[in-house]
């Protein structure tokens, strides 16, 4: 009896978290004018008016140039932090993890304020710029955890080898740590990515007139315009992108990482 | 060369942490310090803040009870989210546990995937079932149960229930990692000493998954002070949380309470995690070997 409860609320759970996107991907296809659920057919004219809208296509453009270069900073950057903390103990060491890490907890929107504020007290920064450092500080503890679960999968006996060789610390790394890591960089990479394709808190603050990322541009829409069914098309936009990712990603570290990531 | 070798180890160790670190001092660090520092300042009409120093914005949200109403309906909010979401969250965990890793993983992914589509898209999703032309009135409104729409969103249940779902996955994948490293042999024993099913899970389950419970809840509270444009959507312009007042702030230009509002979000946001950590002491577990 108890089990069957149980049971039934997992199946609540999976009905609540999945029903809203399948009922969006579901819409985007509709050939109506207005939203008819389920739809009395298939059609793409939502996808081509999506891509027709000025925009949305350049809201959509936008968000994946900000998601490849934020990502590409936070990978890099993440990286270097990762290989410094991961195998380092004591006091200075868990402080510095502490501070990559706290976006992860850190209540977003006032990093958004501050952000804004700031760039206003130094005198100006290009929108684009702000959001991509904003992504980046975000997403740089996605890649920190990713990278340190790789390097402390590696064995340190491994590199001691190299060095007895008189390999530099450059070499040892490029030769035996990098190629035994970069599943994690690269997964890092993408969850970054993912991160700052979605990302709304920062973005609020820091999009401008002209310059706005798909989501805000979405929000502005649900916002202003109502629900039209472009905005289910930008959805599903959106999360076929994911779903791409997360197929690779699932055959770059395999479904155990995946789902501990988060 | 022993000298040599060690003293190029140390600057490449410098060398990787510089960048990072100034990155973050300068982009998180820097703008949080000045953040708290323009708190602090008198409202200007033409500059970001005024020259003299004041705790007036932090004296107004402690005595306005416009302000009262608004943290007391913002902990509410939490409080329903995180209740229905230790309830769903660790049932759904509890009925995974026990599955062969590789179908558990897949139904967790199920769950994780939608914490990377983005917040908007899954707001929208709650808009097309709960709106006015929405899935669940054309229903009512086909089988003639209803002749006008009713009112569902832009209300308090909306918000909090809306939001519950969009956070719920945190919940599950806490709890599944938990009660996954749970060793399997506490329940045996806890078994062989006659324990009923329901003692087993008071006196060792529980106690032994509450980090997993503890990082949960902690994660969908501070997701919950966060989440704007969830609360902006499912809520509408009245039904209104501590984040949106940072925004109407900032609409109205009066930087330093904006600031001062969003310190108050951070102390909440702190003083909630305190007593989650207090009520659960999930430091209790650590010392399992």
């Amino acid at each position: 009896m108890a089990h069957i409860v149980l049971v039934a609320l997992a199946g609540l759970t999976y009905l609540l978290v999945l029903g809203p996107i399948v009922i969006v991907l579901i819409t985007a296809f509709s050939p109506t004018d207005f939203f008819v659920f389920p739809p009395p057919g298939l059609s793409l004219r939502w996808f081509a008016a999506f891509f027709n809208t000025d925009s949305l296509r350049d809201a959509f453009v936008r968000s994946i140039q900000i998601a490849l270069t934020s990502a590409f900073l936070a990978t890099i950057l993440g990286s270097m932090a990762a290989l410094f903390v991961a195998r380092r103990k004591g006091f200075l060491a868990s402080l510095l993890q502490t501070l990559f890490l706290a976006p992860l907890i850190f209540p977003a929107i006032v990093l958004g304020l501050a952000l804004l504020l700031f760039f206003k007290l130094i005198g100006g920064m290009p929108e684009f710029i702000g959001l991509v450092l904003a992504h980046s500080i975000l997403g740089m503890p996605f890649v920190i955890r990713a990278v340190s679960a790789s390097l402390l999968a590696v064995d340190p006996v491994l590199e001691e080898a190299s060095q007895s060789l008189r390999a530099g610390p450059l070499r040892t790394f490029g030769l035996i740590t990098l190629p035994l890591i970069w599943p994690g960089i690269l997964s890092g990479a993408m969850f970054a990515f993912i991160l700052s394709f979605g990302e709304l808190n920062t973005a609020l603050f820091l999009t401008g007139p002209g310059v706005t990322t798909l989501p805000i541009e979405i929000f502005s829409y649900l916002q202003f315009q109502g629900g039209q069914l472009v905005i289910a098309a930008a959805s599903a936009v959106q999360v076929g992108m994911i779903a791409v990712m997360v197929v690779i990603l699932e055959r770059l570290v395999g479904l155990s990482r995946v789902v501990r990531s988060n | 060369m022993a000298d040599g070798f060690r003293l190029t180890r140390r600057w490449a160790a410098l060398a990787l942490l510089a960048p990072p670190l100034a990155v973050f001092l300068m982009f998180f660090v820097a703008p949080l310090v000045s953040l708290f520092w323009v708190s602090f300042h008198a409202p200007s009409q033409t500059e970001l803040f005024g020259a003299e120093l004041t705790v007036e914005h932090y004296a107004t949200i402690f005595t306005d009870p416009f302000y009262h109403t608004i943290i007391l309906r913002t902990l509410s909010t939490g409080g329903v989210i995180l209740l229905l979401c230790l309830v769903l969250g660790y049932a759904t965990a509890y009925v995974l546990a026990p599955l062969p890793q590789r179908q558990r993983l897949f139904l967790l992914l199920l769950l994780v995937v939608p914490l990377m589509v983005s917040n908007v898209v899954r707001a929208y999703g709650w808009i097309a079932i709960l709106g006015r032309q929405g899935l669940i009135n054309s229903l009512l409104r086909d089988t003639g149960l209803i002749d006008r729409p009713l009112l569902l969103l832009n209300s308090f249940e909306a918000v909090s229930f809306g939001l519950m779902t969009i956070l719920l996955p945190y919940m599950v994948i806490s709890v599944a990692n938990a009660l996954n490293a749970i060793d399997v042999q506490y329940r045996e024993a806890a078994q062989s000493l006659r324990a009923n099913p329901f003692k087993t899970f008071v006196h060792v389950t529980w106690p032994l998954s509450s980090p997993g419970v503890a990082s949960g809840m902690l994660l969908v509270f501070l997701l919950t002070l966060s989440a704007y444009v969830t609360i902006t959507l499912l809520g509408g312009p009245r039904m209104k949380l501590l984040v949106s007042l940072v925004f109407d702030a900032v609409g109205a230009f009066r930087w330093p309470l904006a600031a001062a509002i969003s310190f108050v979000l951070l102390a909440l946001a702190l003083a909630i995690s305190a007593l989650i950590l207090v009520v659960l002491r999930p430091q209790r577990v650590q010392g399992r070997g």
